[in-house]
């Protein structure tokens, strides 16, 4: 009963946390500097009037709330305009029935924008993520167990290289060698293979994941390595695992049974950070592959000023990073049942 | 261990790569990579070059846009302009056929004229290209197009209004309509197309004019102007739209890859923008005029010697490494005809610079190297701003900071968000000095409009420069029917607002294209301008055998 009451406290706080950043994301976007009606476009052919028009189709020539005409300038106005004439009152309104928008940039429905790229990250980061997870934390068990030989030192030296190598600079280098090597440099599939069986389809978007996918798996494994291998290495000094030791138990049994499964809670936190970033996706990788993820389109929207995608898209991801973390707090309680739910 | 993971993946990739099937790998399927991708495909609202690219291979306008800067008839076989000049009557080809069949006719290309014209949502389309418009007719199989006033450049006013199918729009919101089917009768069609990934384009060969000889053409989206040049290196791509100027020398040394430089077809140009508005003509705090420019540089003495003191062609070679041409006034050398090359510029000469600014009265009274307004009230210290998404201009700005340095003047020197920088721009004049550019039509009147006073509060001006004698000018060349007495009047104002030095313009960029040598034969590079992409050399490629 204490734990389902808990339970929803929980879930009480992370809702009023997505409240929260719904209301932050429409006034951090405003304050910022520009025109989104004038954003990316500099040409003598764009008219006054064209502005204007352009305005009215963003609803843009709405106050931004009671009081202000707009942020950035901060300009007053009217206080006693209608609140449901008012940019903030269209954007909650929308929002609760399940509408992110139109794209000022794009003209398309934000909503759509956001599935296509999210599949993408997911689909890469998420492959790169599972990669990296099983290896680093193989390698880190393995370093653990053979601490302070040469084998736990070229693990930790190898971690520590591959976890601070610049990501644009080994991207760039695996995109020189696998284009060498026949590997496509861009997209995530060959135009036209669309109409190819499924299986081949899924052939060619694994040829376009495979240097991205390898990118981020060269970089985060270093970090669960050493996460890892530090954890392991504090539970392998208890007591109880010398206790099992001098029961007779093999290497296998004692790591799967006695010492794993405490040694992985500071691995699940840094997990559910990760999971939580992995849909604003890793910029860079998106970047030198030409990867269509949810990076790339942030960092588009964000140069025009493209309000809706922008407010879109920080929501899934404020979403994403409460809910991983929300998980996390009850995989802890799983996994160590000292941690109470509360 | 590592090792062996690796090991494994790289085996994984090889096989991968061994049996992917790439099955627009065919022959005569042409890749092309740029760094871009389309924003609409609705031709109405579309503001990104890349979007016109495609509209240019999909859909077919009244006017075709020569690489030599000519227009020629594409839709009609003859048009008959009126006495006055207000009415032209186009007779359409007949047996023109859309991408799904149906006749192309009169109606639809009035019908279009209408939507642009009536739908004030389009920026450019309704904006700067139908506002002489009176009134549009189909009569039979002849378009005629009444305006309110008799215009030079009709062509221009219409080679980017794109003919669409009637009975596909008709039926459409103008505004939501996305039109990702993109039903047309260009050389192309639509086949596939994923935002920011790939547009694949198959050939139309019942085109009326020019059948493509290939079977597809894919633009391929690049994030990466490296991978762009790995691209056409590994033969990934057949051609390559841009490039940066580092990769030129060692894409001309590549096996099978042919660079191509020269004028850019869509006419661009970069500038040093002097913020010189008067108090005057500051626009209202309602439009949103701040102006809080330097003083010093609304005199004409001071851009003078800054003139002088800059070396264009070491901003050339350092900043372009050489791929550009020294610039004059925003009317690029790319614009042909238009461009006045009988002007002499300011010749890189610091001793005289010094000179000018000694006589204006400029003096450096207290020793610390920066001259002092003549009144000795504040230091010739301009803030100097970029837009921070400019490759370029970080490298301008430190060589400017030490040629402008040897005449005494100061910079504090900052890169600005694009967007940050256009609020500070204009028409709020909130700057002393910006590096930027513009890019614009084939016609000068777009970008010799961005120096009238009229532009000074619509934010096309960027410099806030006012003089009525120019703008007369402007207005007379309007409507000035005359080619000859035209391209005069037009010469006449770049000599104007040359001898105002209003903006240093350092250089015209050149465009850098590159093709494969060993896959299709037939790309036209030998044009006045470059654009590999452009109809012109899309339709007539074909695959070496």
């Amino acid at each position: 009963m204490n734990r389902t009451r808990a339970l929803l406290k929980k879930i009480a706080w992370s809702a009023f946390t997505v409240l929260f950043v719904i209301i932050l994301n429409f006034f951090l976007f405003r304050i910022l500097p520009g025109d989104p009606a004038r954003a990316g476009i500099r040409d003598p052919r764009l008219k006054k009037e064209a502005v204007e028009m352009l305005r009215v189709r963003f609803g843009l020539d709405k106050p931004v709330i009671n009081c202000f005409e707009s942020l950035n300038p901060i300009k007053v106005g009217s206080c006693a305009v209608n609140p449901l004439d008012t940019q903030f009152f269209i954007y909650t309104r929308n929002l609760f029935q399940g509408e992110l928008g139109i794209s000022y940039h794009t003209n398309r429905p934000v909503a759509d924008i956001l599935a296509e790229r999210l599949w993408n990250t997911v689909l890469l980061i998420g492959a790169g993520q599972i990669l990296s997870i099983i290896i680093g934390v193989v390698f880190g068990i393995f370093a653990a167990w053979k601490a302070r030989t040469s084998v736990d030192y070229s693990a930790v030296i190898a971690s520590l290289l591959v976890w601070s190598l610049p990501t644009f600079w080994l991207a760039i280098l695996l995109l020189f060698w696998g284009s060498n090597n026949g590997l496509p440099l861009a997209g995530k599939s060959t135009p036209g293979s669309s109409s190819l069986p499924l299986i081949q389809q899924w052939v060619d978007i694994a040829r376009h994941m495979l240097l991205p996918t390898l990118t981020y798996t060269i970089v985060y494994m270093g970090e669960y390595t050493l996460i890892m291998r530090s954890s392991l290495m504090d539970v392998l000094s208890e007591d109880y695992i010398l206790t099992a030791k001098a029961k007779g138990l093999s290497t296998f049994q004692i790591l799967k049974d006695h010492a794993l499964k405490n040694a992985m809670l500071p691995l699940v936190t840094v997990i559910a950070i990760n999971l939580g970033f992995t849909v604003a996706g890793a910029i860079q990788i998106e970047a030198v592959f030409s990867w269509p993820g949810l990076g790339g389109a942030i960092v588009e929207a964000l140069g025009r000023r493209d309000f809706p995608v922008l407010q879109g898209a920080f929501l899934l991801i404020a979403v994403t990073v409460i809910f991983a973390n929300l998980l996390a707090d009850l995989t802890y309680s799983y996994l160590d049942p000292r941690v109470k739910v509360d | 261990m590592k090792h062996k993971v690796l090991y494994v993946l790289v085996l994984a990739s090889l096989i991968l790569a061994a049996c992917g099937g790439a099955p627009a790998n065919a022959p005569s399927v042409v890749h092309v990579g740029w760094a871009g991708s389309p924003d609409t495909l609705n031709p109405g609202l579309a503001i990104l070059t890349e979007a016109y690219t495609i509209f240019e291979l999909v859909y077919d306008s009244m006017y075709d846009l020569n690489l030599d800067g000519s227009f020629s008839l594409s839709l009609a076989e003859s048009v008959e302009r009126s006495e006055d000049g207000l009415v032209y009557t186009y007779k359409i080809k007949d047996g023109i056929k859309w991408h799904d069949g149906k006749p192309l006719t009169a109606e639809d290309i009035a019908f279009s004229y209408n939507l642009y014209k009536d739908t004030p949502e389009y920026p450019y389309l309704n904006g700067y290209y139908t506002p002489y418009f009176s009134s549009v007719e189909a009569v039979g199989n002849e378009v005629i197009l009444t305006l309110t006033e008799a215009i030079p450049n009709i062509e221009s006013q219409l080679v980017f209004l794109y003919i669409l199918p009637k009975h596909i729009w008709e039926n459409e919101n103008k505004i939501e309509f996305e039109n990702t089917a993109m039903i047309g009768s260009g050389p192309f069609k639509m086949a596939e197309y994923v935002q920011n990934e790939f547009v694949r384009l198959a050939a139309n060969k019942e085109h009326f004019a020019t059948p493509p000889k290939v079977a597809e053409v894919i633009f391929q989206t690049f994030e990466n102007q490296d991978a762009l040049v790995q691209a056409i290196k590994t033969g990934q791509m057949d051609m390559i739209t841009e490039m940066p100027s580092t990769a030129v020398a060692s894409l001309k040394t590549a096996e099978n890859v042919e660079v191509v430089v020269g004028a850019p077809f869509a006419p661009g140009v970069s500038d040093i923008i002097f913020n010189q508005t008067e108090e005057e003509n500051c626009p209202t705090p309602e439009e949103g005029g701040i102006c809080t420019g330097h003083p010093a540089l609304r005199d004409r003495n001071v851009r003078l010697a800054m003139s002088h003191a800059t070396d264009k062609q070491k901003l050339i070679d350092v900043v372009l490494l050489g791929l550009g041409a020294p610039g004059l006034t925003l009317i690029p050398n790319g614009l042909g005809v238009w461009y006045n090359n009988s002007l002499k510029d300011y010749e890189f000469d610091v001793a005289k610079a010094n000179q000018i600014l000694d006589d204006a009265g400029y003096l450096d009274t207290d020793g610390d190297k920066i001259r002092e307004l003549p009144d000795g009230s504040r230091p010739l210290t301009f803030r100097l701003n970029w837009p921070s998404d400019s490759i370029t201009a970080p490298r301008m700005a430190e060589l400017l900071s030490e040629m402008w340095g040897a005449i005494g003047i100061s910079l504090e020197m900052q890169a600005v968000d694009p967007d940050a920088l256009t609020s500070q721009c204009c028409p709020a004049f909130d700057f002393d000095i910006m590096l930027w550019g513009w890019a614009s039509d084939p016609d000068p009147s777009a970008l010799l409009y961005v120096y009238t006073s009229e532009a000074v509060p619509t934010g096309s001006s960027e410099t806030g420069y006012s003089n009525p004698a120019y703008d007369d000018l402007y207005a007379k060349q309007q409507t000035e029917l005359d080619f000859e007495a035209r391209k005069t009047i037009v010469w006449e104002m770049q000599k104007i607002v040359h001898d105002d030095v209003v903006y240093i313009i350092p250089y015209y960029e050149q465009a850098t294209q590159a093709y494969r040598t060993d896959r299709f034969t037939g790309w036209i590079a030998n044009q006045a301008k470059v654009e590999l992409s452009d109809t012109s050399s899309l339709v007539f490629i074909e695959p070496i055998k």
